[in-house]
């Protein structure tokens, strides 16, 4: 790094991280300095707090738990897409409990900063209800009985009723309340961080939420640059946003009537940002009240309306070329259409067939009906609808629900059963029915453990393993078998895994299911594989589990993700295979620290690091206990009717471990990694816990046996319910 | 009486072009008049549509032809000044005391000057928009704006262009 800034001051940064402590009501201001710009922001500033303050043996719900919410540098800028946020901490969705980071947009994370904090700490444990004002510098813990159980958008009305309308706040709805593991924290421009269950975190300590009202000012170093940025970044289209009229929910992918119509406009997910990628549907029916209100839904909203056919995508989302990049083909709603003057149009252009599935049929009410349940309980949409509910259709479509009292006749299609499955879980109540271990709990509250928990709290062999048979493969033209339970690993929901939702080809589904083993959470949240058509066409060649293209690929994707969610920007606006420097430029026009695109990924290669280190520590990850979580769904067949074998998987894993410089017996990064990335005090610190492999590896290490029988997932004895 | 406003920034219905609540409009204008980016900085003013509509309102200065704020102001013609070429009422920092008259003297509601309310009383300045006058290339929040959401009022009105051509 060269340091040529015109003064010392620490532009880009609100310059106070403040520590909250719910225990007692106490504040305390830590200068940003301690670790800023150092630890860039966001998830990297996180993972360094987390490190440092929180040691084993803490669960997701102990008062000791601290969630960390952090915004980056960009954020309050103008430069496009540096509006997000990320909160870390114990997850509560996670199998087992773990460290995991969830992002979000909306504008909570820029007010923040105007209100004068880069990152907020929070720990212990209320009282009493409480919600949180934070008021530039005054922070008040505020009685939360009167917003106790109210819905989310109720919660927020009355937020901004007490507060005013330029007070935005963050809070969790019923399910957060009942400790419901994958509840969100949903802003008021409703963005939710979803993806850790930290909603659930939320309730388990008394808090309903976060008001942020800020009246300060963030200065970015170059507003030249920043300028510049709002051009370049992204695939910039300076043109109008029409609302339009539609009488369908319609992609390539999907095809649903909307009998009675609905509006369609397009909203910009964080501020300054230059695009448009959340869909407003507008004119649509309060599920709870039955007046017309505007729902926000993104990306895996439309599976509600119908999953009869599994969603697919173009290569271009994935694959991308100078003249058709990622942005493109995330912006395909409003943006241009693809360049069909690339000399590769024909492979971005391509579809990948997705199978027939037979999950749920088209029903446009209904499908508005969960999306909106799912919002204002504070449930994760995703997991809800392609785990929860993709599970009732084929436990239904299988005769495994008869020893099962739901309280009604289950059945996906019914928006009467939806809404009063969404219910039961939520409020944690329903019929009692008997778990394998003997004991008696209502099935609401066994639902509200999240899938992964509740599924072996009812039988894994027969509610997880049991083999689904209406899935068609449309390229083989014949039927495919998939598990009832669509499960990736670390107690997640499948992501972009090939099978049973969102199939794709197996180098993606191999290069994503190694970003998933090596991390805690859904990690196609801000990081799925991208490569460019080069790249694509060295990694068929070299075949999927054998590419070194691919490895490198991983890897750069795991440190841009990282980046991603520290500048912080947006995985969908960068491109980052033909423009490397966009995170580097960024960072200067916000901060004025000069990195070259290969200075910056080191420091991502530290945070990715760290975060290692605090899985060895604090969880005992080590390769068995990864490859063991992530395998199992990768026995079963994609839509093209290719899986991974355990051999296949393991020579992927000892190729990725070598290109990141881990230990193929342990999956322990050697001293030379530790230091090359300039920790070596983890390396010493990984020394004295027995964690630190010889150089050269292990000696006399064999693969171990797959200690799998055919199909069926092992359940491991060390997870408690 | 009716009142008469001068040339200023509107929003366009959203049947042209819905605002994406991205606030850039807020943010430039803060970013090109200030060098810095915050609540107390910008001269429009993104209204938040209520939590179950999301219908973002742009507000603006109308550029009142009485400019009851240039009228309030306690350093008239010094701090609060005409515009010689287009009438309208802009803010000479460097005289602003920051008292705030101008802000109450505004006859909208919320009102459409904003006010640096620091404890350095220095430091306390009226934000008016003033179209950017000293840009060449006009208003920065319409150059701006990524969905085209905004224009001049005497400009050429783009929705309305199109009804023409219908």
């Amino acid at each position: 790094m060269t340091t040529e800034k015109k003064d010392d001051r620490l532009y880009g940064y609100a310059g106070k991280i403040l520590r909250i402590n719910l225990t007692d009501s106490t504040t305390e201001i830590i200068d940003s300095r301690k670790y800023l710009p150092e630890w860039i922001g966001g998830r990297a500033l996180a993972h360094k707090i987390f490190w440092e303050e929180v040691g084993p043996g803490v669960g997701a719900f102990d008062p000791e738990n601290k969630l960390i919410f952090a915004d980056g540098p960009a954020g309050g800028t103008a430069i496009p897409t540096g509006g997000r946020a990320v909160m870390c901490g114990v997850a509560a969705n996670n199998l087992p409990e773990q460290y995991a980071s969830s992002s979000i947009g909306g504008w909570v994370g820029t007010v923040m900063k105007y209100a004068g904090y880069d990152a907020l700490i929070i720990e212990g444990k209320a009282p009493r209800h409480t919600y949180l004002l934070i008021d530039d510098d005054k922070v008040s813990f505020l009685n939360a009985d009167a917003i106790w159980g109210m819905l989310i958008s109720d919660a927020q009305e009355a937020i901004f009723l007490a507060h005013g309308r330029d007070t935005f706040s963050m809070v969790i709805g019923p399910a957060g309340e009942h400790m419901v593991r994958d509840a969100t924290i949903t802003t008021s421009n409703d963005h939710t961080l979803s993806k850790a269950g930290f909603g659930a975190v939320f309730g388990s300590k008394n808090l309903k939420g976060i008001a942020f009202h800020g009246t300060g000012d963030i200065t970015p170093y170059d507003i030249d640059k920043v300028l510049e940025l709002r051009l370049k970044i992204g695939d910039y289209q300076h043109i109008p946003n029409p609302v339009t009229h539609q009488t369908r929910m319609k992609s390539v992918a999907y095809d649903v009537p909307a009998p009675n119509g609905w509006d369609y406009g397009k909203l910009a997910c964080s501020p300054g940002c230059n695009s448009r990628c959340q869909r407003l549907m507008m004119n649509m029916t309060d599920a709870f009240t039955g007046e017309k209100v505007s729902q926000i839904e993104k990306c895996t909203s439309p599976a509600a309306f119908t999953l009869k056919n599994d969603f697919y995508m173009p290569v271009g989302t994935w694959v991308t070329s100078p003249m058709n990049g990622r942005s493109v083909g995330a912006q395909r709603s409003w943006a241009k259409p693809y360049d069909k003057n690339d000399p590769d149009y024909e492979i971005v252009s391509q579809m990948w067939g997705g199978d027939t599935v037979n999950y749920w049929n088209a029903d446009f009410d209904r499908g508005a009906m969960l999306n909106q349940l799912c919002k204002e309980y504070g449930i994760d949409k995703w997991d809800f609808i392609i785990w929860n509910m993709t599970w009732i259709s084929m436990c239904k479509q299988e005769g495994l629900l008869t020893d099962l009292d739901f309280g009604m006749e289950p059945d996906p299609e019914s928006p009467e059963f939806i809404r009063h499955f969404i219910k039961i879980i939520t409020y944690r109540t329903g019929p009692e029915v008997t778990l394998i271990d003997g004991s008696k709990r209502p099935i609401g509250d066994v639902f509200a453990e999240h899938m992964a928990r509740a599924i072996r709290m009812l039988g894994k062999e027969k509610y997880g393993d049991s083999i689904y048979h209406g899935r068609y493969s449309n390229i083989l033209k014949k039927p495919l078998d998939i598990p009832v339970s669509l499960e990736g690993g670390w107690g997640q929901c499948s992501h972009w895994h090939g099978r049973g939702f969102s199939g794709s080809q197996k180098w993606f589904w191999c290069a994503n299911m190694m970003l998933d083993m090596v991390n805690t959470r859904d990690a196609m949240a801000s990081g799925h594989t991208h490569v460019s058509t080069d790249e694509y066409k060295k990694i068929l060649a070299e075949g999927p589990c054998y590419s070194q293209t691919l490895a490198n690929a991983v890897l750069r994707t795991e440190n841009t993700a990282i980046l991603t969610d520290s500048v912080p920007c947006c995985e969908w606006q960068s491109n980052e295979p033909f423009y490397p420097e966009e995170n580097a430029e960024q960072l200067y026009a916000a901060t004025g620290e000069k990195y070259t695109p290969e200075e910056l990924l080191k420091k991502a290669d530290r945070a990715r690091l760290l975060f290692r280190a605090i899985l060895m520590r604090n969880y005992g990850r080590c390769r068995d206990q990864e490859v063991e979580e992530i395998y199992p769904f990768l026995t079963f067949p994609d839509p093209g009717g290719d899986y991974a074998t355990w051999e296949e998987w393991n020579d992927w894993v000892d190729l990725y471990y070598k290109t990141v410089g881990w230990d193929l017996a342990t999956g322990w990064p050697f001293r030379s990694t530790w230091e090359a990335a300039g920790l070596k005090e983890i390396a010493d610190e990984m020394e004295k816990l027995g964690k630190l492999p010889p150089e050269g590896g292990t000696p006399g290490y064999v693969r171990k046996e797959n200690p799998f029988n055919g199909h069926i997932r092992k359940v491991p004895q060390e997870y408690h319910f | 009486m009716e009142m008469e406003y001068g040339n200023h920034i509107i929003q366009s219905p959203k049947e042209y072009s819905l605002c994406t609540g991205c606030v850039s409009c807020e943010m430039i204008c803060g970013l090109m008049h200030d060098g810095c980016i915050g609540p107390q900085r910008n001269r429009i003013f993104i209204q938040p549509g209520k939590i179950k509509e999301m219908v973002h309102t742009v507000l603006s200065c109308q550029q009142c032809s009485d400019h009851p704020c240039y009228e309030a102001c306690p350093k008239k013609d010094k701090a609060m000044c005409l515009d010689p070429k287009t009438g309208i009422a802009y803010v000479n920092e460097e005289e602003c005391i920051g008292c705030g008259k101008c802000q109450k003297a505004c006859r909208f509601t919320p009102s459409r000057i904003n006010l640096v309310k620091s404890k350095d009383k220095t430091r306390r300045k009226a934000k008016k928009c003033d179209l950017c006058r000293d840009k060449e290339d006009g208003p920065q929040c319409v150059k701006w704006c990524p969905a085209m959401c905004l224009a001049l009022s005497d400009g050429p009105i783009p929705w309305e262009e199109d009804k023409k051509e219908e």
